[in-house]
């Protein structure tokens, strides 16, 4: 008996520690959270809080945050009492326009990247890619009048994507466009910029484990925690570009800390004669880039991974990759049309995937 | 010798204690399992869809008769019509994976999948491209 109840005891003993030890730090429930105002895409966010008020009051901070840079980012709405892009996109050729510093940090960066991915990432392509916009929305509104754009009015605006004809001058705070048929289009990019701001205000407000997405911009803060308060990494899934495949997934990456991007041709094209034609335009040839159906970046910087993303699906795979390889906390995969898939080299020792 | 001695009873309630838990944690772990769709209007969840059914069909909401599901037999769904200019939710495609997400923006219609079992680590937090 003495022994049955030393037993028990023991038992007791390291079931009531075993609470102690969690009871201490207060119990952390996940919750999600997904808005469809910001970015014309969802919003979503994974993360811990002691109670769902906390988390909806994060994910209000966050909101809030993420809010400000829709507004000066845009290039489709005017905002009372901002200048935003489209502030300065209206502008073009007239005047110079006073903007909020976080526009004038996005545009130095996006001329940084502009040199680094030898002119494919160009946020001065604006006139080309509203070309496109208009002939892709019109070919999914009546399919059967679904037009290419001719060539010889993308080759008109192609004239006009000149990045040095974007003036900043950073003393006052200003940008100026030089060219009046010039227009800012920062789509491959202020998503991913912005995410990188407010992944950084979320971490000033004491925030240690948050996945965000915006658009699929994934932006992975600390990991995920697990029941006694252990971190694993996030895992994010990313869908086979093949949705005829029986395969919905193509794999799933674990990340801590880390950006993951995903750019492919299966949601915003249109078709003509039977053909896709996509939405990531090549500087060049001023058509859908054809080398690719998907393009993973993964690297620490959301903005960073933003603009790869399309200067990696634009270059052919041999000088993708090697752009790529240069570059140190940067991987990569390639999904060809085949579906045949292509690393980085370091990618499958720096991302586990299964 | 008295009937229950001291450490007795705190035994009994030891035990009870322990076998409470494991129940709590075993329904939690065990019970309900089950993938379900979220459908959310203007930020309203305003319809949950059984996904385990094997039933088929389509449906709206009311308030946005011109956007449409697709309830398919394996458990997927689907936007499969909508008055949007850009039809991105169409063609998001079928969901299949708790974790796997689409959105009509210019409707403010969003659906996603979920599942009442709880979360194994290698279970997608969140599925892109």
């Amino acid at each position: 008996m003495k022994k049955l109840t030393a037993v028990f005891l023991c038992a007791a003993l390291l079931f009531c520690s075993g609470c102690g030890g969690i009871k201490k730090v207060p119990k952390q429930t996940r919750y999600q959270a997904e808005f469809l105002s910001l970015f014309d895409t969802i919003t979503s966010l994974v993360g811990y809080a002691e109670s769902k008020d906390d988390f909806t009051e994060a994910s209000n901070q966050f909101r809030d945050k993420l809010e400000e840079y829709h507004k000066l980012y845009t290039i489709y709405e005017d905002f009372e009492g901002i200048n935003n892009i489209k502030t300065i996109n209206d502008m073009a050729g007239i005047e110079p326009v006073k903007v909020d510093r976080r526009i004038i940090e996005l545009l130095e960066y996006s001329k940084e990247q502009y040199k680094l991915s030898r002119g494919t990432f160009n946020i001065a392509l604006g006139s080309v890619l509203e070309i496109w916009h208009e002939y892709r929305e019109t070919g999914i509104n009546n399919p059967e009048e679904a037009q290419l754009p001719p060539m010889e009015l993308l080759k008109k605006a192609a004239e006009h994507t000149n990045i040095d004809d974007i003036i900043i001058d950073v003393e006052a705070s200003t940008v100026y466009l030089k060219d009046p048929l010039m227009r800012l289009d920062v789509g491959a990019v202020a998503k991913g910029y912005a995410v990188e701001r407010v992944a950084e205000y979320m971490l000033e407000l004491g925030i240690e484990n948050l996945l965000i997405s915006v658009g699929g911009n994934v932006r992975a803060i600390g990991g995920k925690l697990g029941g006694k308060g252990e971190t694993s990494p996030w895992v994010v899934g990313i869908k086979n570009p093949d949705s005829n495949s029986r395969q919905a997934q193509l794999m799933s990456v674990s990340v801590k800390d880390l950006s993951v991007v995903s750019s492919g041709i299966y949601e915003r094209y249109y078709t003509v004669d039977g053909r896709q034609y996509h939405h990531i335009i090549d500087p060049e040839t001023l058509m859908p880039s054809e080398h690719y159906a998907q393009v993973t970046i993964i690297c620490q910087d959301s903005g960073l991974a933003d603009a790869l993303s399309t200067a990696a699906f634009i270059m052919p795979i041999d000088e993708a990759k090697s752009f790529i390889n240069s570059m140190d906390g940067v991987e990569a995969c390639w999904v060809l049309k085949s579906g045949e898939q292509i690393y980085s080299e370091g990618f499958e020792q720096a991302v586990p995937s299964f | 010798m008295k009937f229950a001695r001291k450490s007795d009873i705190i035994i009994i309630a030891i035990v009870a204690a322990i076998s409470v838990l494991t129940w709590f944690i075993y329904g939690n772990l065990y019970g309900h399992s089950g993938k379900y769709a979220e459908i959310y209007y203007r930020s309203e969840l305003v319809k949950t869809v059984d996904l385990t059914t094997g039933e088929e069909g389509r449906f709206s909401l009311e308030q946005a008769p011109n956007v449409v599901f697709q309830l398919y037999k394996d458990g997927s769904i689907a936007f499969v019509q909508s008055d949007c200019p850009d039809k991105i939710c169409v063609k998001s495609g079928r969901l299949h994976r708790v974790g796997e997400y689409a959105a009509c923006i210019p409707n403010r219609i969003y659906i996603k999948i979920l599942s009442e079992e709880k979360a194994g680590p290698e279970q997608p937090d969140i599925i892109i491209g």
